[in-house]
């Protein structure tokens, strides 16, 4: 079967777990054999959008390059993994209008949560007031209303989350569901195989 | 999702117990009344309805459970059969409940907070985590890997529990296979009082397959009132039915019973080999004579028009999607799927005639959703006694064993609901789920496809 191109878009604070969950959605896709570009906010910052900041206006103008990117790709049929803060609704409405299979992954966790792990470091600096426009600090994040997944890193572990989403993937109709896991190992699946042809069936 | 409902308090609703009686036929549970064989169903089909049910196309166990616990088509849930193939590489697999797409309904109950204990049900092995405990199906290769939270496990083998009864061993001889199916059922029984009665539950479900595999082999002597076996096949039924009074006896006012089967059953004429018609018709070709096992369907040459697998799917090697495929999409897809259907409803047993199809379905008249794309293009409808097998190579069209003899219908399928009536007059396997989570007071998930019969 052809591949279809589609985009997950993971949406959520810094440090709520869009990057980690990619990374192993990129892999899991590349085992099954699909093309995979993924677009993340720390690298499109060093290139394609090096000359914005994080204002209003410039992060929608970081948004829009994207999703022009994005809309690129998937319309060729490439699996697409995108991960920015994204935190205003109306913009990511306009992405998901705009690339069509638009899958969206709200990467969630207590903001008391994200301030005790801050991986790079950013929040006590956002809270000191280093860094100004910081979302969740001194920037506001609207929450998706009907994400199409929905993750809490604070409940979840990165398989649960991970599995999530190949799941609703799968369901429409964006990754063949005969490539799911395995449940035998070969043994075992010679005793059921077995097993069903005693009772008739194969 | 689950989590967002963590900490939600509990509703209120009834607890259900239900018994899933495998392919137990409606009609011969009427007769079981009829006749005095059965004085607990008797006395309880009085107090609740005691109705007739459609299955599933196919109606073999896997398709018609997975309906019954998703309660969505297989075109929302991806359970076909026990068999089913990668049209990319020809490879041949077992379904699981990770192959289910769908949400079941004790994950639906688990997420409104209530707890659940599931055993035995087809189509549950792995485990999928529920609220409670789960037990998978004779699909598992070992009780240690068949059981959610895996520490239950030894509880189950201090009640003997097992995972299934022998085929192999109940193909040797009929007494054989009685007391095998006996003694599964004997650990089914004892495990079902251990749960009711020490474990704590909102939902409990305990399948009995050993039904199921009673009337593989020993439907036919049965009905024809073997002096040996239809006596033994009647004490088998009068142990189901203590068992249904004695759990009758133990309920309380907030608990309400169930059973339901998932399909009917009747005695084989014959068995029909689809592939051995396709090669007659010329639409099927294979690459070696006979085809080597191991290979499974990678021997369907690549000039075949189609291919079957158990019971009676028909699929098209429709280019761009099947490995070398060669019917193209669109007009010629349909032209050959009219022929094959057409052809289906003129076949004829060839010893005295009978039409062996009653329908040829194509797959969008059966199944919608996500889905339909992995389903056979044609399901092949039999006449009650045909019994359709997926066999890639045989030299006859059709053939009457001794071993397997029992086969199962469509729309002769069982449901009882306690105390309570059910008006509708015509409804299926899908309705369950919706009907026990209304019982439950749960609502259901968007996007079921039955409809609560209470």
């Amino acid at each position: 079967m052809e591949q279809k191109g589609f985009t997950v878009w993971f949406t959520g604070l810094s440090g709520s777990g869009k990057t980690a969950l990619a990374l192993r959605l990129e892999e899991e896709l590349r085992r099954r054999g699909l093309k995979v570009e993924r677009l993340d906010g720390d690298i499109v910052r060093q290139g394609l959008t090096r000359d914005l900041g994080f204002s209003k206006e410039d992060r929608d103008k970081n948004i829009e390059r994207v999703t022009f990117v994005a809309k690129l790709l998937t319309r060729n049929g490439v699996a697409v993994l995108c991960s920015f803060i994204s935190p205003y609704r109306d913009v990511r409405a306009r992405s998901r209008q705009e690339i069509g299979n638009f899958v969206e992954v709200y990467c969630y966790a207590p903001l008391e949560t994200l301030i005790e792990r801050d991986v790079k470091g950013l929040y006590k600096k956002a809270i000191a007031g280093e860094i100004p426009n910081f979302t969740g600090i001194s920037d506001p994040y609207e929450p998706p209303e009907n994400p199409e997944v929905m993750i809490d890193s604070s409940q979840e572990t990165e398989e649960e989350s991970l599995a999530k989403i190949v799941r609703k993937l799968e369901e429409l109709g964006y990754l063949s569901p005969t490539e799911s896991e395995k449940a035998y190992t070969e043994e075992e699946e010679a005793l059921i195989e077995a097993r069903l042809a005693a009772l008739g069936y194969l | 999702m689950g989590f967002l409902d963590r900490g939600r308090s509990k509703k209120k609703g009834r607890r259900v117990v239900l018994v899933g009686l495998d392919g137990t036929p409606y009609t011969f549970v009427r007769r079981l009344i009829a006749e005095g064989r059965a004085p607990n169903i008797a006395r309880l089909a009085e107090q609740g309805s005691l109705l007739r049910m459609n299955s599933t196309w196919p109606w073999v166990s896997s398709v018609a459970w997975s309906t019954m616990m998703t309660g969505v088509n297989p075109g929302k849930h991806n359970i076909f059969g026990f068999v089913d193939r990668d049209p990319s590489s020809y490879k041949q697999f077992i379904p699981t409940s990770r192959t289910m797409k769908a949400k079941t309904l004790w994950e639906m109950l688990s997420e409104a907070g209530k707890r659940v204990i599931v055993v035995n049900v087809p189509v549950t092995y792995p485990p999928r985590p529920v609220n409670g405990i789960l037990v998978g199906c004779f699909l598992s290769p070992s009780l240690e890997k068949a059981v959610y939270p895996e520490s239950y496990v030894p509880t189950l083998k201090s009640l003997g529990y097992i995972i299934d009864a022998d085929p192999w061993k109940a193909r040797e001889s009929k007494e054989l296979a009685l007391q095998e199916v006996n003694a599964a059922l004997d650990a089914r029984i004892r495990t079902l009082f251990y749960l009711f009665e020490r474990e704590k539950w909102d939902y409990l479900q305990v399948h009995i397959m050993e039904t199921d595999r009673l009337h593989h082999f020993l439907w036919q002597p049965m009905e024809e009132g073997d002096p040996v076996y239809a006596p033994a096949f009647y004490e088998f039924y009068r142990r189901i039915d203590e068992m249904l009074g004695r759990l009758a006896a133990k309920l309380d006012e907030h608990t309400t019973l169930l059973w339901m089967s998932d399909h009917g059953f009747c005695t084989i004429k014959q068995e029909v080999y689809v592939n051995r018609w396709l090669m007659d018709m010329g639409w099927l070709k294979l690459r070696h004579i006979p085809p080597d096992p191991q290979k499974g369907l990678e021997e369907v040459a690549p000039d075949s028009i189609a291919y079957s697998l158990d019971p009676g799917r028909v699929y098209l090697r429709v280019r761009g999607r099947e490995k070398e495929g060669c019917v193209a999409p669109g007009a010629e897809y349909e032209q050959y799927r009219d022929e094959i259907a057409a052809a289906a409803l003129r076949l004829r047993d060839p010893r005295d005639g009978s039409p062996i199809f009653r329908a040829a379905f194509r797959r969008e008249e059966l199944y919608h959703g996500p889905y339909l794309e992995q389903a056979a293009d044609l399901i092949l409808a039999p006449y009650d006694g045909y019994d359709p097998k997926g066999a890639l190579y045989k030299e006859t069209l059709t053939y009457k064993g001794d071993e397997l003899v029992g086969m199962h219908t469509y729309d002769d399928a069982m449901f009882y609901l306690g105390g309570a009536t059910i008006p509708q007059t015509e409804f299926s396997v899908v309705d369950i789920a919706p009907t026990i989570l209304q019982l439950m007071g749960v609502p259901p998930s968007p996007g079921l496809d039955g409809r609560s019969l209470v």
